[in-house]
């Protein structure tokens, strides 16, 4: 059966149909044509640039921290090699599941963990994220070796801050942290932001790390790199690159082997010291124990030991001599007998002390219940008796020992550059009436609280800092100023010339005469804490400042040793001292929390302190020029 | 039967040599050449592991064109619908016993080789509608019961390729077998009911979720290539980087940065023509497109000078899955269509769609070498 092959009709369709065919065909092509016009040549431009964004990164040069040395070049903060690994979540198909591959080889806790993914959300997935710094070398090296099985990790040789000293210097220095996110909004651009985005950048968390962050954090360079799809670094473009500047260094006053010293000599107390050069200002030792290690703080605070430290009744995280608080008790003394003489009275007044006075409503009672005796100024501040104090207290306006104290260092904060420094407070009318400023029934001035505040009790407080300087400027006449920072970088402000302070400079004698007295009289109140080498002879006061009140009844029944209450009740022991006495250099003062009594406690070991002061003798030495200082710091960043 | 008629016109050997398309072939053989050329830069300067297996594999497919084209079409006539079922059993019997390649099952093996079933079917449904129409007139075309055994034709090993899965040759596949019906003469108004009906389907597809979640994801982001910068989008967005960044004449030879910078994926594959675009510019991506477009030309041309309708059907069917192939591709690449994974025919690195296209191409080879002659209809199998 043969039927027609030649169908006309079908072959007419067909031809007809593949004519369009062709002709659609010659139309995409058209299209196809037209559309890489458009990408080659008329978007040309814009892919290009695109094509050398993918190529090169800019990669982010992290400058080195300025180092902070105490005033002989002691380094006080420097910076360390710190081998980490690094994850970039960009990497990892599972975010999760690479950091489970990690946590094969180093142990990742839930809280970490957890902080990791937060920071992923927050930081996005771009930014490399820590995931552990601080690895021995031997965990680092086989992390390297395990790198193949881990997506996402880098490893990371990077720099801490490292802190020689310890907890040592710790409330000078501060320490280093992460940047928060206020950190980061704080920053004026973008690169700055970029820079404390960097995994492991830090930022000064407290302390002197964190005022004078900007001066140490130094500016950040940055590396043209080129990459591949993996973000893998084919080359680095040295040529194009602008090196990182280190952070300037920071020149302090303190003297690292005193600072040492003191905080070996206040080690198991809760307590805080403060050595000045008296003339200067300068701040030798700035002791506060117990204290914490800036160390294990730079890696992040571990929740455990926060709780830890928040928690101690001997509140390490709190740096007492310039936060802490105390009431002055009868260190006070001898600014209350330049004040009585600034009232019109003069050194001879007598006074007979009989252990007690009635004033107003009630007794009061002098720490010697028998009683002194008759005493003149200069023995009213030898044997600290209450009761001299109290019969000028009767008629003194407060106002005038209030001004007195503000003069000679007290109810003020200084320029120190320190955070969360107190002002403690320094009674007087004006202050009473902004203190009850809602209750004006209150506000009147009560004379008994005169009596209470000559004595450096009542409403009075003050700083371990404030003490210090008062004894600075009862030892040398002249408003002092104290200052911590020598130098930043290669400036150094000159050493600041105290003015004398307004008030007569004949009044002052008294007051050193009868700190001289206290311990190198025998019958004085810190006799036993004098100094026997005769070139460093040491005055002090005594002191020691209820935390409670002792009633009336508590009194009848005979009072509790101090030694039989709870620590947390016991009496604060305090000393003021400087030396030595013939030509002032040094001025220390010493508080010890619930330490008992201020002869017992706090002035043999302010004697240890000032014995190592003047056995060293700081001022003598040339401190470390900030000039050779910032050469050396440029130097081995340039090394490193 | 006429056996007299026929055995009048068989050719001596020689005068079949004389008679190939040698015009095709050189441009065939160009267009590959730009695939060893292409490859042995995406291997950063290499013959290994790319150009020299591809230009070994074109030189083996390039044999085997040339014997289907010396093999009269009458042969190929008589084998269409066998190797349309054989084929179609093959592709029932992957996922029987096929190979499970990158989450899709695509892959048989016989006797020692991979069988890649939906890659031999793009030739058994092309050979199969050819033959079916080959037997219909005009005016048969267009009635609906003989449109039914053709969408089963395409219907059955569509809907099994699709359920590999692998949305891309399931397209193709379809896309071919509809457009051989056109050819074949089908009136417009049931074309017309039958995309709309399509497209219905599709819908129906994507709201009740037939589709796989990666399959919507990159139409998707095909439609909005912004959604998902790392994702689907991202090589899309690489791949325009790439093109547009080698401006008017490229980046010269083997100094493409993007591709060398393996920021684009499957660069030996799927994504070979940026590389040719990024390294040769504007200038040689549309020469290597007027390539493909004289080889779809002279294709056309020998279907619509066959005479038998078997021929042109078959050869216009081969011409429509190159075409497919190649504005696939390079749309895709170029933002056009979706990420689908087609590969650029013959410039591509991949054994399958080699032997597929240049067999293809022996079917349009036989067509031509035998153009004029006719092959009475019948309905028989054979």
């Amino acid at each position: 059966m043969r039927i027609n092959a030649q169908d006309p009709e079908r072959q007419k369709v067909f031809t007809r149909r593949t004519v369009l065919f062709g002709g659609g065909a010659g139309l995409i092509f058209a299209g196809l044509a037209a559309r890489l016009y458009q990408l080659q040549v008329i978007d040309h431009d814009k892919y290009v640039q695109l094509a050398i964004d993918n190529q090169f990164n800019r990669r982010i040069l992290t400058p080195l921290r300025g180092e902070i040395v105490d005033r002989f070049g002691k380094v006080l903060a420097s910076n360390r090699q710190n081998f980490r690994i690094l994850l970039v979540p960009e990497r990892t198909k599972d975010l999760e599941d690479a950091i489970d591959r990690i946590g094969q080889h180093i142990e990742i806790s839930e809280d970490k963990r957890a902080r990791i993914l937060r920071q992923v959300r927050r930081r996005g997935v771009f930014v490399p994220v820590e995931i552990q710094d601080n690895l021995s070398w031997s965990q680092f090296s086989k992390l390297n070796f395990e790198l193949p099985q881990l997506p996402g990790a880098q490893p990371d040789v990077g720099d801490t801050r490292d802190y020689p000293y310890g907890e040592a210097a710790a409330f000078v220095i501060g320490y280093v942290g992460s940047a928060t996110e206020t950190d980061l909004s704080s920053q004026e651009n973008n690169s700055q932001r970029t820079l404390l985005r960097q995994p492991g950048f830090k930022v000064g968390r407290d302390g002197l790390e964190r005022t004078y962050d900007e001066e140490l954090r130094g500016k950040a360079g940055q590396m043209q790199v080129k990459v591949n799809a993996h973000g893998r670094v084919i080359e680095e473009l040295k040529d194009e690159a602008t090196p990182p500047v280190k952070g300037k260094p920071l020149a302090l006053t303190i003297d690292a082997d005193l600072q040492l010293a003191a905080m070996e000599e206040l080690k198991g107390e809760s307590a805080a010291a403060v050595v000045l050069d008296a003339v200067t200002g300068d701040i030798l030792v700035l002791a506060s124990t117990p204290a914490f290690d800036p160390n294990t703080f730079n890696v992040g605070v571990d929740p455990t030991l926060w709780k830890e430290l928040n928690q101690n009744p001997y509140k390490p995280l709190m740096n007492k001599p310039l936060s802490g608080v105390y009431p002055p008790g009868s260190t006070l003394k001898p600014v209350s007998a330049i004040a009585a003489q600034i009232a019109g009275l003069t050194t001879t007044h007598r006074v007979r002390c009989t252990g007690k006075t009635w004033f107003g409503d009630r007794y009061f009672n002098c720490w010697k219940r028998g009683g002194h005796g008759v005493m003149d100024m200069r023995n009213s501040i030898k044997h600290s008796c209450d009761v001299y104090y109290w019969e000028i207290a009767k008629t003194l306006d407060v106002d005038i020992l209030a001004n007195t104290a503000r003069k000679l260092g007290l109810g003020q904060t200084y320029e120190l550059g320190i955070p969360g420094q107190k002002a403690g407070i320094f009674p007087s009318r004006e202050w009473k009436r902004q203190y009850y400023a809602g209750q004006p029934e209150n506000q009147t001035w009560f004379q008994g609280e005169t009596l209470s505040a000559i004595i450096g009790q009542g409403a009075v407080t003050s700083t371990p800092l404030q003490l210090a300087v008062m004894a600075a400027r009862i030892a040398t006449g002249k408003a002092i100023r104290p200052r911590i920072v020598r130098a930043i970088g290669d400036l150094a402000p000159p050493t600041p010339d105290a003015p004398l302070i307004d008030i007569d400079a004949s009044y002052f004698d008294v007051a050193r005469a009868g700190m001289d007295a206290v311990t190198n009289e025998i019958g004085g109140t810190a006799w036993r804490s004098r100094l026997t080498e005769p070139e460093w002879r040491l005055a002090g006061k005594t002191g020691t400042s209820q935390v409670r009140r002792i009633t009336a009844e508590e009194r009848r029944q005979g009072v509790v040793k101090n030694e039989d209450l709870p620590w947390d009740r016991r009496d604060h022991a305090l000393f003021i001292c400087f030396a030595p006495v013939d030509n002032p250099r040094y001025a220390c003062a010493v508080v010890v929390e619930h330490g008992g009594g201020g002869s017992r406690i706090a002035g043999p070991k302010a004697r240890e302190i000032m014995r190592a002061v003047m056995k060293k003798d700081p001022a003598s030495r040339p401190a470390i020029d900030p000039r050779s200082l910032a050469l050396n710091s440029a130097l081995s960043a340039q090394g490193g | 039967m006429s056996p007299m008629i026929l055995s009048s016109r068989r050719r001596g050997f020689r005068d079949r040599v004389s008679r190939l398309h040698f015009p095709l072939l050189i441009l065939l053989t160009m267009i590959a050449g730009a695939g060893v050329v292409t490859l042995y830069s995406v291997a950063e300067g290499s013959w290994n592991p790319w150009a020299l297996k591809h230009a070994t594999r074109y030189g083996a497919a390039l044999i085997l064109l040339v014997a289907m084209g010396l093999i009269g079409i009458r042969f190929w006539k008589a084998l269409a619908y066998p190797i349309y079922f054989a084929a179609l059993a093959a592709l029932i019997a992957v996922p029987l016993i096929g190979e499970s390649h990158m989450g899709a099952q695509r892959w048989i093996e016989l006797g020692g080789f991979q069988i890649q079933p939906s890659e031999a079917m793009k030739i058994g449904l092309v050979m199969g509608l050819a033959r079916y129409y080959h037997g219909l007139r005009a005016e048969q075309v267009s009635h609906i019961l003989y449109l039914i055994p053709p969408l089963l034709m395409i219907g059955v090993p569509v809907g099994l390729v699709f359920m590999q899965p692998d949305l891309g040759t399931a397209l193709l596949l379809g896309a071919t077998g509809v457009a051989i019906v056109f050819l074949a003469g089908l009136s417009w108004r049931i074309g017309f009911l039958g995309i709309v009906s399509a497209v219905v389907a599709g819908y129906g597809a994507y709201r009740y979720e037939i589709l796989k979640s990666y399959q919507i994801e990159r139409i998707l982001t095909f439609l909005n290539p912004d959604r998902d910068p790392l994702g689907q989008g991202y090589h899309l967005l690489q791949s325009k980087i790439a093109l547009g960044s080698g401006g008017l004449d490229g980046k010269g030879y083997m100094e493409g940065t993007q591709s060398q910078l393996k920021f684009l994926p499957e660069m030996q594959t799927d994504f070979i023509f940026t590389i040719f675009g990024e390294e040769f510019g504007f200038v040689g991506a549309v020469g290597l497109l007027a390539l493909y477009l004289g080889v779809i030309i002279m294709a056309m041309g020998v279907a619509l000078r066959a005479k038998s309708h078997f021929a042109r059907l078959m050869s216009m069917g081969v011409v429509v899955t190159f075409a497919l192939y190649v504005f696939i591709n390079t749309g895709m690449v170029m933002g056009l269509a979706p990420v689908v994974g087609v590969p650029l025919p013959l410039v591509s690195y991949g054994g399958s769609v080699m032997v597929t296209i240049m067999a293809g191409f022996g079917l349009v080879m036989s067509a031509h070498v035998h153009h004029d002659q006719e092959i009475m209809r019948s309905r028989e199998f054979f």
